[in-house]
């Protein structure tokens, strides 16, 4: 029996920095609940990414996809985790990227208005944005590690550590998009793996 | 028959979505050799029964498309299926044991390949749904009994919307649980024949 969405919330945020009651109370007032069914688009390319999303459940993926049917998965999302696309939500830019759900999905999301309000009054739910922010950024440089350095076969193993149950939660396709490699060589690396 | 058309699609939308998640859960893992394994001559494989759904998707997924893109006149309350929809729509159902009711020869264009590549199939089956789950959804803004989509084997026929998406999801259904259904049988066997 998994946990109230906003006491996960809460666990997760406090994991990052510890906020005080009252700073809590206002935080946690903030956040809607939200539930999409499966391969719906969160938000589209072009768009400014208006939401931070908590997940509660279910996996999503952010992705990029141009004119020339080029398509890069850059990061997949599962509860306990944010999603939305983080640089256009920060700097309310428009965004490269498309958040679309993999599976039904629910999440609690504020808007960058509410959040924005907060960090301005309360030094500490700043604080919190800028170490959560952080770490997202030591993330991204170490994928960008991984993409030009690592073997596809390491790519997998990499991800199988970090998301042990992927295999059986969406479809195979994704994660051969997130890793670079086609479906036919994604299954040789499934059995050669999985072994 | 009459059919509510909200429910109708939001029951058939969860059938596919059962579907998907069988597929992503148990099927994406299961070994190669009982995906192509046939239990008998002549029965298919559970890689045959999804290339032989694949065969009907590549048509009928653009088909409908097609007709939601001329949909003019808003939702109606009730669906009322057409005769020769229903027929088709009864042709493909199964009984409570999920055996199919009326055994049929499938026709020459939708017979799978002795032969298949092991993971394209699967891969493409759950694409399929994906995209058909998103046809469902968008339905729900058109008229079922004014959109007609051509039957693949007979385009000069055409059924309502409303009865493609029933026959077809009852088709669907009808193959998914021969594939399961060979997949067990193709289980049995293997335990019986490993030597770990």
């Amino acid at each position: 029996m998994s946990a109230d969405p906003i006491v996960q919330l809460k666990q997760l945020l406090f994991f990052i920095h510890s906020l005080e009651e009252n700073e809590w109370d206002e935080l946690a007032a903030i956040w809607q609940p939200f539930t999409a069914k499966r391969k719906t688009i969160l938000t589209h390319a072009g768009e400014t990414e208006k939401y931070l999303y908590f997940v509660t459940d279910g996996v999503q993926r952010v992705f990029y996809h141009d004119e020339y049917d080029r398509e890069a998965t850059i990061a997949f999302s599962y509860p306990p985790s944010f999603t939305g696309v983080a640089d256009s939500f920060l700097m309310q830019t428009a965004s490269r990227c498309f958040v679309e759900t993999l599976t039904p999905s629910s999440f609690l999301r504020t808007t960058y208005a509410q959040l924005d309000e907060l960090m301005h009054e309360y030094h500490n739910i700043e604080h919190l944005i800028r170490l959560a922010t952080n770490t997202a950024f030591a993330g991204v440089l170490e994928r960008m590690i991984e993409i030009q350095c690592y073997s596809a076969e390491e790519k997998f193993r990499t991800l199988l550590k970090r998301s042990p149950h992927i295999l059986n939660l969406i479809p195979h396709k994704y994660i051969a998009n997130y890793m670079g490699v086609d479906a036919t060589n994604f299954s040789k690396l499934l059995a050669k793996v999985r072994i | 028959m009459r059919y509510t058309s909200t429910e109708l699609l939001n029951k058939l939308y969860a059938q596919t979505e059962k579907h998907i998640d069988k597929a992503i859960s148990v099927w994406q893992t299961t070994p190669g050799a009982i995906f192509n394994h046939s239990a008998a001559a002549g029965k298919w494989s559970a890689a045959q029964c999804l290339e032989h759904l694949n065969s009907y998707s590549r048509y009928y997924l653009p088909a409908i498309e097609k007709a939601l893109q001329a949909a003019q006149k808003p939702p109606a309350g009730i669906f009322k299926s057409g005769w020769l929809g229903n027929y088709f729509f009864q042709l493909m159902l199964t009984d409570s044991a999920g055996n199919a009711r009326k055994k049929m020869k499938s026709p020459k264009d939708h017979r799978p390949p002795d032969t298949l590549n092991g993971v394209g199939g699967l891969t493409e089956f759950i694409s399929q749904l994906e995209k058909l789950g998103t046809l469902l959804t968008l339905a729900q803004q058109v008229n079922l009994n004014e959109l007609k989509v051509p039957v693949s084997i007979a385009p000069f026929i055409k059924l309502k919307l409303g009865d493609t998406f029933l026959f077809y999801t009852a088709h669907i259904q009808r193959h998914v649980l021969q594939a399961d259904r060979a997949l067990q049988a193709a289980g049995a066997i293997n335990k019986q024949s490993a030597t770990f």
